[in-house]
């Protein structure tokens, strides 16, 4: 089966400062694939490329076999991006909310409720969703907009530190709703500095450093390659 | 287009919260208040004015003058069998705003040709323009009065000769020449009037400009601040779908404000202005029509190109400005070249004249898009059509650009990495 996303040689400067210095992966079905790395590795960059909101340097993007940079709109129809510090509307109801984000997805009314619909099973917020975004806590705030990247199934999620600022049993819940849903067919691209998240959630992980990937596998290859007991200590030899 | 309605639909949501419903109220409320304010107090004015009066004289003459005073809506309350300082004093206690003291003697003055005098003393009791309208009405009636005995005086000793030929031997007849149109009038009321007809313009154009400008400056910095933009950016919506969205909703949110805002503008004037002074325009109104000096449908409608042109520049402007800011707070700092570009060609065209102006001034101020809506006016009157032509293509290619470059902003980085921080050092985005 064809990769969803191939990134060959992808660079990006910031004026004179080089973001990413040629990186190459790739997102096969229905597979998490996580790039960790220490902050201002390119991380965000990367995945800011992929979600279309930065023009790529030199390099392709190849996502399901069209070009990102020359087809950004269709690319937006089939993805997803959670980005790490993401807010939603304040003033909205969490419904409403959903509702709003739904309707640029939606071919039809039905479609528009289906996704709707799923997306207060992921949170299971309840009569919460009927209140404005801006009372909820941090916890509630993240789930709705997991579920509101979730909720159209779309074919590759973009989650940057998903689980950033959650307490454990938030986070946990976090992972699994998006274990669940690479069950359900969606690829996940995603970053985090938590090694434990890494391992639970990932099936192949890249380790990216000054805009390079210096390594890359499954967590049991790299393990083994470093001669590590668990990933943080992989994180910490590519790294010397 | 079912997208482009759902971000219409939640833009305009944004804008029309409770702050704004209320501050529009408030708004309203306040105008209709100092409205009724001040109609009462240029009530208080014109009507009935007390006035004290001693009257040291008690001749005929002085009499003629109080009686004048009385036919002229002043209540005169007269004091009686005291001294000038006892007057004063008993005037002071009282609610009357003038005394007017007639020493004795001045009848017998008057009979012998020679000057006389009245003496006035105003209590200034507030120091607002409609207080001291009363000594000025007191003025009027003494000039009158005098203006009657120097006639008698003039009949008596030349009969035969008209007095109003004696005093005023060379008279004048004013006639106001606008292109191909005459009417008689002076040069200096007319061009009152036709200040005063366009004085509307700019104070709706401020209004439309400084309320949308707002609106989508913070509706920008606000999806920056609360960390909505990036995942707007990546929904399946054109980026200037997204633009446009939030232009029309503030302009339609700020076209609405702007309206409500003016109306109570108006309620707010006609307090002020009263019955009397709207007797008083449409006098001056029918001078203007044989001038010309009006709007009919065409000239409306040029008016309105240019001030909608206007607003869609501000609104532009605005969109770019916004997305320099990084938050709500400097986005409000960014609010401040917009509305100096819209005041400097109000206050020069209130004090200075477009065409007299030099040649350095003149383009600066003709670069300035919102000129343009400030000076049609004035061209259409004097059929300087290409003047007016000229200003409504330039905004339009300004618009243009700026449209094409917030366009391209919207679709590049800098939507994410462009911004201007006030008192903090630049920093990349990682």
């Amino acid at each position: 089966m064809d990769n969803v996303l191939t990134v060959k040689g992808l660079k990006k400067s910031y004026g004179k400062q080089m973001a990413l210095a040629g990186i190459d992966f790739e997102v096969r079905p229905g597979e998490v694939f996580a790039l960790i790395g220490p902050n201002g590795a390119g991380k965000t960059t990367t995945l800011r490329i992929i979600a279309t909101l930065l023009t790529p340097g030199d390099g392709t993007i190849s996502f399901l076999n069209h070009d990102l940079r020359k087809e950004p709109d269709l690319v937006r129809e089939k993805i997803s991006y959670l980005p790490e510090e993401a807010g939603a509307y304040k003033n909205m109801k969490g419904l409403d909310y959903l509702h709003f984000m739904a309707n640029f997805y939606a071919r039809t009314p039905e479609e528009e409720k289906a996704f709707v619909d799923r997306a207060v099973e992921i949170t299971e917020l309840g009569d919460r969703l009927k209140t404005k975004v801006g009372t909820y806590s941090k916890g509630m705030t993240r789930k709705i907009l997991l579920a509101r990247a979730l909720m159209t199934k779309p074919v590759l999620a973009i989650l940057d530190e998903p689980t950033s600022g959650l307490d454990v049993l938030n986070a946990l819940e976090v992972r699994e709703i998006v274990r669940r849903y690479v069950k359900e067919g969606t690829s996940v691209l995603l970053s985090s500095h938590n090694m434990l998240e890494i391992e639970f959630l990932s099936d192949r992980v890249a380790l990216i450093d000054k805009g390079r990937i210096l390594d890359s596998g499954t967590p049991g290859e790299l393990k083994e390659r470093h001669q590590a007991k668990n990933m943080e200590e992989v994180f910490r030899s590519s790294l010397r | 287009m079912k997208k482009f309605l759902n971000l219409l639909k939640k833009e305009i949501k944004e804008l029309v919260n409770v702050q704004l419903v209320v501050s529009l109220a408030f708004t309203l409320l306040l105008f209709n208040f100092v409205g009724q304010m001040s109609r009462k107090e240029v009530q208080k004015a014109i009507g009935v004015q007390p006035i004290s009066a001693l009257d040291l004289d008690g001749s005929a003459s002085s009499q003629a003058i109080l009686a004048g005073l009385e036919s002229a809506r002043f209540k005169i309350e007269r004091i009686e069998g005291k001294t000038k300082e006892q007057a004063i004093d008993i005037a002071r206690g009282g609610e009357s705003k003038l005394l007017l003291v007639i020493p004795s003697g001045f009848g017998d003055s008057l009979k012998d040709l020679k000057p006389s005098q009245i003496e006035t003393y105003s209590y200034m009791r507030s120091f607002s323009l409609i207080g001291a309208r009363g000594s000025a009405i007191v003025r009027g009636v003494i000039s009158a009065l005098n203006n009657v005995l120097s006639d008698s005086f003039l009949k008596e000793k030349l009969p035969g000769l008209d007095p109003a030929s004696l005093k005023n031997p060379i008279k004048s007849k004013d006639f106001v020449i606008v292109q191909k149109r005459m009417a008689e009038a002076s040069a200096s009321d007319v061009a009152g009037m036709v200040s005063s007809q366009s004085l509307l313009i700019p104070v709706v154009l401020m209004m439309i400009v400084i309320y949308s400008s707002q609106m989508v400056i913070s509706a920008v910095a606000m999806e920056k601040q609360n960390k909505t933009l990036e995942t707007l950016l990546t929904v399946p919506i054109r980026r200037t779908s997204i633009i446009t969205a939030k232009m029309l909703a503030a302009g339609l949110v700020g076209l609405l404000s702007a309206g409500i805002y003016m109306f109570g503008f108006k309620s707010f004037m006609g307090g002020i202005g009263g019955d009397d002074l709207q007797a008083a325009a449409s006098q001056g109104g029918a001078v203007m029509r044989q001038l010309g000096l009006y709007f009919d449908t065409s000239g409306y409608l040029i008016l309105g190109a240019s001030l909608f042109l206007a607003i869609l520049v501000a609104l532009a402007l605005a969109m770019i400005l916004g997305v320099l800011a990084e938050d709500f707070r400097s986005a409000q700092s960014m609010l401040m070249p917009l509305m100096f570009m819209v005041m400097i060609p109000y206050f020069i065209s209130l004090f200075a004249d477009i065409n007299t102006v030099s040649l350095p001034i003149k383009i600066f101020i003709l670069a300035i898009p919102f000129s343009h809506p400030f000076l049609v006016s004035q061209n259409l009157y004097l059929g300087n059509y290409g003047m007016i032509f000229g200003g409504l293509a330039y905004m339009l290619v300004v618009f243009t650009v700026l449209v094409v470059f917030a366009a391209r902003i919207f679709s590049t980085d800098r939507i994410l990495t462009m911004k201007l921080r006030f008192g903090k050092k630049r920093g990349a985005t990682a």
